[in-house]
């Protein structure tokens, strides 16, 4: 998709995005394939996220990481040694022009840049993400995206008692914690325009995600107990969880009526709707065995997606487990366009995410830059002449 | 008073059970004032009309459902039938006073309703209608149900998680896709408002759940595309890290099942995680074990050393050394850690709310700190039709049409 990018939703904003994580990133992302201008400030070896892979052939190279690749769409690279006072003089004056700093840096860092920020003349909203938070015992702690979701309660919950906890897939718990940080930068610039003060944000990584929905303190909370943690498939609340077909699974989500009863009518045994070992949570409990018996062979005699469109043809919540060469294939997504074809610098392509929303003309993903490419054009932007910007570039403050 | 940022905004929230509900709360708690509208006389599948388990207080079961309260603070609650005149001449004008409107229902259920984009639009030409089914509003899965773990599932998410030497029946489903598609509401909202400011006219928005789930897994998609590779279920190993696993801990706040991830990325971090150990030695040049490559050729044994050590204290204080020194390391905490965790304790993170039903409880805090204005939690869980008479007299209702509206069954405020 190619659109105009004064009509964009974002257009005009000037977003500085610093820390070169992951989760600082795909938070800027958001901005830029929605229209704002992106700085991506980045130290003078390139942002530590442009290193994880994995890379075309299993070569490493800094231009074609996935995750540089998928999430920097868009931005321009403004290479920076924010360590020297000369660095520091040219963010200062780069943020005097932006609505939105995010921030992903060593606590001590974040705090002594965003010290600076308050000084400015025109204050953009400050947007910083920590671990832990600026404050408390675990500021300085350093995490990885696994040890932020042990934190949340989310690995012991998702696994099997009294084996070793969970993780989700790789990477999964920075990328929420992304969206979470740009949820509210994006509620900072809405402000901006109704006569808003500038704020400063903190997202600590822990408390975005133990805040957020699929955590189940509440639920222990009020019940004094945990969620069962019996293994993939539920014995007391059924069916839920992953089940065989004859060619793969499908998760089911319809242990409650009305879903259960569609599913009964659906699999030809409408008499088990009205059956009383199902019929109360304390007898269905009792009775799991029984209902597996009947469920099972109907879908080992069906393929998985034989399951899933004849039974959501009844209204049953049932999805296929797919596998990624599946998520990419499947009609749905290729009706809608759900992933993209994306050039990478070095030749080829590879597929993205399409938008995660659909808003007319809105969204685009542009080339990810190389390091430091943009460095020149900000630095003239900002006014600074030929002689300063020999001078920077001689003394690796710029790059 | 919570944060300010969304002031001035009124938001008409139709949704049921996660995504949808956190999403019309993260707008609550950044001052948008979000009116939810719940079906009425049926009951959602979140407010139950039976207790399953004991809950606190006392009161119907409606309102003492911790799966409900988790996502409902920060809104007022009108509960509506949408199928009588009444119910939906009331939602005709709340949708002409919203700025942003947001339904969760399956494709082509609120169309049903006779509330689909085209009737919207032209009640209200400025709205922001956002549709969140599932799969999307198009497509040829239009229609199709699903909750959290059927999209994990879909996106190729639950594939790769789980135990390598166990059957795909043993992952337990997971229901990231709702954490994730309520952030994604939140910053489609807003930049659709933004954008409503420049053309000066409302816009439809189509949200995939499925999609934002592809959205945060681009490493996925990325090797499948360049390289031709299904990722495969590895628990927590990670092929380039070692250590990157959890081990068993002597006893902690989780009792006989506690657990400690433990990670080292680089030598700096083994070098610390080796000298809180007691083996500085494992971090020394010549040792084995001391670079990317040994540790890489040695994770077995060095597997071996770590369950040791680990099974030597308890799961917090095995964490807080590793972690003091400067290696990666936490507990896996159980729900109930969360009340002792001494970081969230100095954050003032936890919130203890007052609610009708269920007394005094505490829940867990906001997303997100903003100064000067910190979000804050005005509202608890609201009651069903809790703002009925309040929402309807602001639409210009006058009382005796609301007494009307209640005699016909259009409004409600309880279930069964």
């Amino acid at each position: 998709m190619t659109t105009n990018a004064s009509t964009r939703p974002l257009a005009g904003r000037l977003i500085v995005e610093v820390g070169g994580s992951i989760p600082v990133a795909a938070a800027a992302k958001l901005f830029s394939d929605y229209g704002a201008d992106v700085v991506k400030v980045e130290a003078p070896g390139g942002a530590p996220m442009r290193r994880i892979g994995p890379f075309p052939g299993d070569v490493p190279d800094l231009e074609v990481g996935a995750f540089h690749v998928a999430l920097d769409t868009g931005k321009r690279s403004l290479t920076l040694d924010l360590a020297s006072p000369s660095g520091l003089e040219v963010f200062d004056r780069l943020c005097e022009h932006a609505d939105l700093v995010l921030l992903h840096t060593a606590t001590s860092v974040a705090v002594e840049l965003r010290e600076g920020l308050r000084l400015l003349e025109h204050r953009p909203h400050v947007v910083v993400l920590t671990e832990h938070g600026l404050d408390g015992p675990f500021a300085e702690r350093t995490e990885n995206g696994t040890s932020l979701l042990a934190w949340t309660g989310r690995m012991r919950q998702h696994s099997l008692p009294d084996e070793e906890p969970l993780r989700y897939a790789p990477y999964v718990p920075e990328m929420q914690w992304a969206a979470t940080a740009a949820a509210v930068a994006n509620a900072c610039l809405w402000s901006s325009e109704h006569g808003g003060e500038p704020r400063e944000v903190e997202v600590s990584g822990v408390e975005a995600m133990t805040g957020s929905v699929d955590t189940w303190f509440v639920v222990w909370e009020f019940q004094g107990a945990e969620m069962p943690r019996a293994g993939g498939q539920s014995k007391a609340a059924y069916p839920a969880g992953c089940y065989r077909c004859s060619d793969g699974y499908v998760v089911f989500a319809s242990a409650n009526p009305p879903f259960f009863n569609r599913l009964c009518e659906a699999i030809g045994h409408p008499e088990l709707i009205t059956d009383e070992r199902f019929l109360t949570p304390a007898e269905k409990a009792l009775h799991f065995d029984e209902f597996f018996a009947i469920l099972d062979p109907w879908l080992r005699e069906r393929t998985r997606d034989e399951v899933f469109t004849y039974l959501q043809q009844y209204g049953v919540m049932v999805a296929p487990v797919l596998d990624v060469s599946e998520v990419v294939t499947d009609r749905q997504a290729v009706a809608r366009g759900s992933f993209v074809e994306h050039a990478l610098p070095t030749g080829g392509t590879t597929l993205l995410a399409g938008p995660p929303f659909h808003l007319d003309g809105g969204w685009d993903h542009g080339p990810a830059p190389r390091i430091g490419e943009h460095t020149d054009e900000v630095l003239r932007d900002l006014g600074y002449s030929t002689t300063e910007r020999l001078a920077l570039f001689r003394a690796a403050v710029t790059g | 008073m919570t944060s300010t940022l969304l002031k001035g905004l009124r938001v008409v929230e139709l949704c049921e059970v996660w995504a949808g509900p956190m999403a019309g709360s993260l707008l609550g708690d950044l001052g948008a004032d979000v009116i939810k509208v719940e079906s009425f006389p049926r009951n959602s599948m979140t407010r139950p009309l039976a207790t399953v388990q004991p809950w606190p207080g006392e009161g119907p079961a409606f309102e003492r459902s911790p799966i409900h309260h988790i996502s409902n603070r920060n809104k007022r609650n009108i509960a509506l039938n949408l199928r009588s005149e009444g119910g939906i001449e009331a939602m005709r004008r709340l949708l002409r006073e919203a700025d942003v409107f947001f339904e969760g229902y399956s494709a082509g259920t609120v169309e049903g309703l006779g509330f689909g984009w085209e009737v919207a639009h032209e009640l209200n030409p400025n709205l922001i209608y956002l549709s969140l089914p599932g799969w999307g509003a198009k497509g040829p899965y239009q229609g199709y149900v699903t909750l959290g773990s059927g999209l994990d599932a879909a996106a190729g998410h639950t594939i790769v998680r789980g135990y390598p030497d166990r059957p795909v029946e043993d992952t337990q489903p997971i229901y990231h896709s709702d954490a994730t598609g309520a952030l994604a509401i939140v910053f489609a909202a807003v930049t659709a408002l933004q954008q409503r400011e420049r053309t000066g006219t409302g816009t439809f928005v189509d949200i995939s759940q499925i999609e934002v789930l592809n959205w945060h897994l681009p490493a996925l998609v990325a090797d499948w595309a360049v390289n031709h590779r299904r990722q495969e279920r590895v628990g927590n190993t990670d092929p380039l890290i070692v250590p990157h696993r959890c081990y068993r801990a002597a006893a902690g706040e989780a009792g006989e099942d506690s657990w400690v991830f433990v990670a080292a990325e680089d030598d700096a971090q083994w070098n610390a995680l080796a000298g809180a150990v007691g083996h500085p030695e494992w971090a020394k040049r010549g040792h084995p074990w001391a670079t990317i490559t040994g540790r890489l050729a040695h994770r077995d044994e060095i597997d071996g050393a770590l369950a040791e050590f680990v099974a030597s204290g308890t799961a917090e204080e095995i964490a807080d050394r590793l972690s003091s020194a400067g290696a990666i390391a936490a507990p896996a905490v159980a729900p109930w850690s969360l009340l002792s965790n001494p970081q969230l304790q100095a954050r003032n993170w936890l919130q203890y709310v007052d609610h009708p039903y269920v007394g005094t409880q505490v829940f867990p805090g906001f997303l997100w700190e903003v100064e000067p204005d910190e979000p804050s939690w005005d509202r608890p869980s609201g009651l069903v039709g809790e703002c009925n008479r309040e929402v309807l007299a602001d639409l210009g209702f006058s009382e005796a049409e609301i007494e009307d509206l209640y005699a016909q069954g259009a409004v409600g405020d309880r279930y069964g």
